[in-house]
Parts: structure tokens; C-alpha cells; sequence
């Protein structure tokens, strides 16, 4: 499902970084993936180029078979559907109630008003927040943020989820309903992908993980731990 | 993008101006006020044009034969009138005819012959056509000649200023309207740009999910659009009810003006308006979105 061939991305400047160096990696479909490494490992750099928001130096990535770097511009949006993402900082937009938080991504999309109907409240449902849909996101936990963050993600059924640090501003008991939720979509055959230095949590899941340091892939194991 | 989400586009249009409400005013205004300086300008060349045309279809010299004249002998100049270089046609117009024919062009109301004491004052005259209007002087020297032509009177020199007055409001309009019209576009497409800046979390996140440029676009370029056609609106209103009331009152008290009343031109005018307006908002919201989503 997602191929990486001899990838390398160098950014060229006063400084030259070479923020990823030959990486070869293969994640099927649903499988769960956690991308570990310190700050600067490459994490980053990699969702990046999964989104199609750049392009590698050098090398070939192939998602469902279908090469992103000969992807013509016109495409990449319809690309990206395939793609949910979860941020950090969750990303809401603060003058919206949760509803229309979720409904916005599908508009984007251009779903109809009868799909948006439908979908929202059953993923609103998916994360616990059926009653929440009024509410604006200042007046929830940073936990419910980030399960508005994932219904979002979620409400136009990608493929594959790219989560970015998603419990880094979340303590410990929080961190592990989101992983959870995280669990329960990827139980559905969505592949999910997590960038994470959380340590303790990538050791109990005992799920493949991939580490990067330094713009290297040192260690790729199923059931691996940090 | 699908036709069936233009509502959603058109949905955001207006919540974005309603929410950048003092910069939507000032825009609409702007193209408004262009426009409007616009339209008058149109309207002042083209009714100079009208006049221009109405005077110069009447270039003729009339020439007034003297009272003492008996009608006989008047009616015996055709001849020579006719002989004069670069005349058309000729008309004699009796002093009957001519009483009666300013009878007519002032109403049924007004009694001539009795305000003027049931004598006619009008002499006999000949009303001559020259082939083109630069040989009427000439023609009118030649009139003024014959012994039995007391007076000449032509038009002469007025339909020169008029056409000088045409070119003059044309080209002084032009430069106004290019000047404020830039002024428009400028100001529409600094409302969108803020607009634009305001809803860049949105619009990040709406890349993110694959929202194409077209969907992303669409709302500021409606918003453009509609801010260029409401000052339109704004102009042509304005516009239609100055103007009328100047048609009426004209014609109530200076009927002699030819004012331009064709409806079909007029409408012509203010459709051209609002065509204008409606490229003036697209064009600035365009600008504004030239650079915007280059590269993703």
C-alpha cells in the first residue's frame, strides 16, 4: 500500500540538511504503524511527503500503486482524500462548533448536505461526543479536542490515517483512549501511522515500529517496542 | 469541482462580507462612484453626439427674404438661389407655413397670432441645404449677396464645439474612470486578501483534506464578483434616476434640447455598466488569488 524506494529528501540552503537518506520501507494495507524517533529524526519530513506537500530529492514513493511524484498538480487533492490526518495541536477552528468542524472538512470535499447529515453525528458517535456537537472546541479537554481532531480525520473515510504526535499534549490515561480510538479505526482495515516519542505507549501496544534517527532508518521490527 | 457545492461557495461568499463589513462598503462605494462618473460621462458624450447629429442634419442656411418683396419675385430667386455653388436643395418656406409650423412645435396652448396682434411678423424665406458642411459659409456669403435677402442665419461653428465638447468629455471621462477604476480594483482585492488572511487556518486545513483549488477559491472569487456587481447596481440606480429626472424636466422646460430618450441605448448603458462592475470585482479578486495556493 505505501512503498518507499531509495527515498532522500535534502533541503538545500545556507545550511544543507539532509533530512531523510535512503529510506526503503513497506506498510500494507491496515496494518499499525508507530514512526518513532527523537525531534529531527525525519518524522516529520516523512507525513510530508506521504501528503504530497513535497517532493523527494531523489528516489520513488508509490501509495496504492500510484507514484507521487509523477502526480500531476490537478491531482493531489483528490490524493489527499485518501489521507486523514490527526495534529498535535488539533488544528480546530476555534469559531466553530464541533458539528460544523466536522462538517467543514466534508464541504471541502463537496459530500452533500444529506451525506454530511448522516456522517457527521455517526463519527461524533465513533469518539464519544454525540452530545458535544454544539459545543466549541475552547469548551472541551484537550482529550475531546483531540477526538473531534480524529472524527475529523476520520468522517471521510480515508485509507490510511497519519496521526502526528497525537497524545504530546495529553497526560497518560487521556493518551491511551485516543490510542484506543486509534486502534478501533485501524481494527476497521484503515491503515494508521504514528508519529510518536511517546515511549511507554509504543512499548505496551507491541505494534510494528519503524525508528528514524538522524534522517536514517535504523530499525524497522513487527511488535517492536521504542 | 461539483456544481452541486456552488451553494456552499456562495454560503461563505456572504458570510465573509458580512463579516469584513467596513471594507465591503468601501468597495462596494468605490465601484460604484467609478462607475457612476462613468455613466455620466457616457451619457453627457453621447447626447452631445445626439445634438451634435440633430444640428448638423438641420446644416442649413436659411435665407429671409425682404417684406418689401412682393411673393412673386420671391419665388422668382429659386433660380438664382439654386445657380449659388455647392447647394443641395431648395425650399421655400412662405411666411404662412413658417407661422404655423412654430404653432405647432409650441402646442394647441399657445396663440401666436393673437400674442403677436393677428399680424404675422415672419417674412418669406428660403430654407437652403448645402452638399457638405464646410461649403456653408461660403453658400451663406453668396445668399447674403442677392439684393432681395435681407437677412442670412446659419448654424455654423456650433456643431465644431459641440463635436470638441464630445471629444474633450470623452477623454477627460476615460481618465477619471481608468483612475478610480483602478482604485476599485485595488481596494476589492485588498478586502480579499484580508479575507483571505483571516481564513488561513481554514483554508490549510481544507488543502489538507483535499479540498481542490477551485472549491478553495470559489468563495473569494464569488465574493469579488459580488461586491463589483452591487456597486454596479448602486451606479445604474443612481444613474437611471438622475437621469430620468433630467429627460422630464428638460422636456417640460427647454424643449428645443434634443435630449437622447432611446430606451434601447440607455439600457445598453447600464447593462454595459454592470458588466463592467462584475469584471472590475473579478478582476480584483483574481489578482489577489494569483500567488495564493501556487504550490501546495
Amino acid at each position: 500500500m505505501i512503498q518507499l524506494f531509495n527515498v532522500f529528501k535534502i533541503y538545500e540552503g545556507e545550511v544543507r540538511v539532509e533530512a531523510l537518506k535512503d529510506i526503503n520501507m513497506h506498510i500494507k494495507k491496515g496494518e499499525f504503524v508507530f514512526l518513532v524517533g527523537p525531534s529531527g529524526a525525519g518524522k516529520s519530513t516523512l507525513t510530508r511527503l506521504l501528503n504530497r506537500e513535497e517532493i523527494p530529492t531523489q528516489g520513488q514513493i508509490l501509495v496504492n500503486g500510484k507514484s507521487l511524484i509523477r502526480m500531476r498538480e490537478r491531482e493531489i487533492p483528490y490524493y489527499r482524500r485518501n489521507i486523514g490526518f490527526v495534529f498535535q495541536d488539533f488544528r480546530l477552528l476555534m469559531d466553530r462548533t464541533i458539528y460544523e468542524n466536522i462538517s467543514f472538512v466534508m464541504e471541502a470535499v463537496e459530500m452533500s448536505g444529506s451525506e454530511v447529515k448522516e456522517r457527521v453525528p455517526a463519527v461524533l458517535e465513533m469518539v464519544g461526543l454525540q452530545d458535544k456537537g454544539d459545543a466549541y472546541p475552547h469548551q472541551l479537554s484537550g482529550g475531546q479536542q483531540q477526538r473531534v481532531c480524529i472524527a475529523r480525520a476520520v468522517v471521510n473515510d480515508p485509507i490510511i490515517i497519519i496521526a502526528d504526535e497525537p497524545t504530546g499534549n495529553l497526560d497518560p490515561e487521556t493518551s491511551w483512549e485516543i490510542m484506543n480510538i486509534l486502534l478501533a479505526i485501524n481494527k476497521r482495515g484503515t491503515t494508521v501511522i504514528i508519529a510518536t516519542h511517546d515511549r511507554e505507549m509504543v512499548n505496551r501496544m507491541k505494534k510494528r515500529v519503524i525508528a528514524l534517527d538522524n534522517g536514517l532508518l535504523i530499525r524497522d521490527e513487527e511488535r517492536g517496542e521504542y | 469541482m461539483r456544481l452541486s457545492s456552488v451553494h456552499y461557495n456562495i454560503r461563505d461568499a456572504f458570510h465573509s462580507m458580512k463579516r469584513n463589513k467596513i471594507m465591503t462598503v468601501a468597495s462596494i462605494a468605490t465601484v460604484a462612484i467609478s462607475l457612476l462618473i462613468l455613466g455620466c460621462a457616457w451619457l453627457l458624450v453621447l447626447n452631445s453626439q445626439h445634438l451634435a447629429g440633430t444640428m448638423e442634419s438641420e446644416l442649413e442656411i436659411n435665407a429671409y427674404i425682404n417684406k418689401n418683396v412682393t411673393r412673386e419675385d420671391a419665388l422668382n430667386l429659386r433660380r438664382e438661389i439654386e445657380a449659388v455653388q455647392g447647394v443641395e436643395e431648395v425650399a421655400f418656406v412662405s411666411k404662412e407655413e413658417g407661422l404655423s409650423s412654430i404653432q405647432e412645435k409650441l402646442g394647441e396652448d399657445a396663440d401666436i397670432v393673437g400674442t403677436v396682434g393677428n399680424a404675422n411678423p415672419l417674412p418669406d424665406m428660403y430654407r437652403v441645404k448645402a452638399k457638405a458642411a464646410d461649403q456653408v459659409p461660403q453658400i451663406a456669403e453668396s445668399l447674403d449677396g442677392i439684393i432681395e435677402v435681407e437677412k442670412v442665419r446659419y448654424g455654423q461653428g456650433m456643431v465644431e464645439k459641440l463635436l470638441a465638447l464630445t471629444r474633450w468629455l470623452r477623454t477627460v471621462g476615460i481618465i477619471i474612470v481608468v483612475a478610480i477604476g483602478l482604485a476599485a480594483v485595488f481596494l476589492i482585492s485588498t478586502t480579499i486578501r484580508i479575507t483571505v488572511y483571516s481564513r488561513r487556518r481554514e483554508i490549510g486545513i481544507m488543502k489538507l483534506v483535499g479540498a481542490t483549488n477551485w472549491y478553495i477559491q470559489g468563495p473569494f472569487f464569488l465574493e469579488g464578483v459580488m461586491t463589483g456587481f452591487l456597486g454596479a447596481s448602486l451606479a445604474v440606480i443612481v444613474l437611471h434616476i438622475c437621469y430620468s429626472g433630467i429627460v422630464n424636466n428638460v422636456m417640460l422646460t427647454l424643449n428645443f434640447l434634443p435630449v437622447l430618450k432611446d430606451t434601447n441605448i440607455i439600457y445598453t448603458v447600464y447593462k454595459s455598466l454592470l458588466v463592467m462592475g462584475t469584471t472590475l470585482g473579478a478582476l480584483g479578486s483574481t489578482i489577489s488569488l494569483k500567488r495564493f495556493l501556487k504550490g501546495s
